[in-house]
């Protein structure tokens, strides 16, 4: 064929690819109405995971949360619920929800990566972009394994009270330990801090990589703050960040650390 | 027809179809940003499942509502009820179908808004 003759054929084509991809792209483009929670905006996707997190607190059933929390491929999921908890308890959401929440981050820092142990009874189905039929995922029913939770009715005491004086700390703070009777660790307890202008409150638990049973809140310098656990009757008064000495006789200030346990029930 | 016509029309219809499966298959367009009422019908069921199991615990009708209407705009009670029939046909556990039926019983129990502008 002479040159001429391949124009009309290029002409053709290019016509032709505009077409197609102007009514592939603006007039019929692929719809995707049978999303995964995974294509979420980040907005929905927080509340998607406060949601598996109150319906753990509810259920206990780790390998299902597991199951639902691998849609996302969180790297650190731990982290993930944690840096959740805090935000949302920053939003005022409600404490149940901040609760669970802080149980499932938790729970999830007791564990390897949950996205290597997702339970073989439950069937999560892969993100599919195209649609497609409708893949089951089936919700087993919850093996026997329980929310970490404080016995009923009793309440923490103060186990120990120590100064802390390190100054690799980034702030002076409050660190509290909070373990039941038999010495475990116990996540998404309330510990309530007072001062004289305000007062505010944080959960044990938030952040597992330091143990589930802890929690710490940073002390502004000159401030004196009363620390009690939530439904427990004995409040720690004149907390504040005292002066300890560094290496090099400079002045920096210390931390407390608060260790609470639950009694033994009679 | 001339052949000029044929050729053109040859490089219309194959740039259309390359265009097309450029569009549709090799590159579509990505939706990144979804809303919770696009979720496909098993995760959506999952989705309903764990807003039963989170009322069960919390005990929050409110908030158990409010999680339901990220769902779309049906009464909350009718997106329960679809969640429970699918979970009946895909063989749900029982205490699941528990959950969900508790939260459509609460549900229905909730009386309806007064109509504004009535007699």
């Amino acid at each position: 064929m002479k040159r001429e003759d391949w124009l009309p054929i290029l002409m053709g084509l290019v016509i032709g690819l505009a077409i197609g991809l102007y009514y592939s792209w603006v007039i019929n483009p692929v719809e995707f109405v049978e999303t995964s929670p995974a294509s979420m905006r980040d907005d929905f996707k927080a509340d998607y995971l406060a949601l598996i997190a109150s319906a753990y607190a509810y259920s206990g059933d780790l390998p299902r949360a597991e199951a639902r929390i691998a849609i996302f491929q969180e790297p650190n999921p731990a982290i993930t619920f944690s840096q959740l908890a805090q935000k949302r308890l920053a939003m005022g959401r409600p404490q149940s929800e901040t609760r669970a929440i802080a149980l499932m981050a938790a729970a999830l820092g007791d564990r390897p990566t949950p996205m290597a142990s997702v339970s073989s009874q439950t069937k999560v189905v892969s993100p599919s972009p195209i649609k497609t039929t409708p893949t089951l995922t089936r919700t087993p029913p919850p093996p026997p394994t329980r929310t970490p939770s404080p016995t009923p009715g009793a309440p923490f005491e103060l186990l120990d009270q120590e100064k802390v004086c390190d100054p690799d700390l980034y702030a002076p703070l409050i660190q509290v330990v909070v373990i039941d009777a038999a010495g475990r660790a116990v996540p998404g307890v309330e510990i309530l801090v007072v001062w004289d202008t305000g007062q505010d409150h944080f959960f044990t638990g938030l952040k597992p990589e330091l143990g589930l049973g802890y929690g710490d809140f940073a002390m502004t310098e000159g401030v004196i703050y009363t620390v009690q656990v939530v439904k427990s009757e004995s409040p720690i008064t004149g907390l504040t960040a005292e002066d300890c000495f560094g290496d090099g006789d400079e002045l920096f200030p210390g931390s407390w650390l608060l260790t609470f346990q639950q009694p033994e029930l009679p | 027809m001339s052949s000029t016509t044929f050729r053109l029309i040859a490089g219309l219809i194959i740039g259309l179809i390359v265009g097309l499966i450029y569009g549709w298959v090799l590159r579509p367009v990505e939706y990144v940003d979804t809303a919770p009422d696009t979720l496909r019908e098993d995760y959506r069921a999952d989705y309903v499942l764990m807003v039963a199991e989170a009322y069960a615990g919390d005990g929050d009708l409110d908030l158990a509502q409010i999680r339901l209407a990220a769902l779309g705009p049906q009464p909350p009670v009718d997106i329960v009820v679809e969640a429970i029939d699918y979970a009946v046909k895909q063989n749900f556990s029982r205490p699941d179908l528990e959950t969900l039926n508790r939260l459509a019983i609460q549900l229905r129990s909730i009386p309806p808004s007064p109509e504004i502008g009535g007699p």
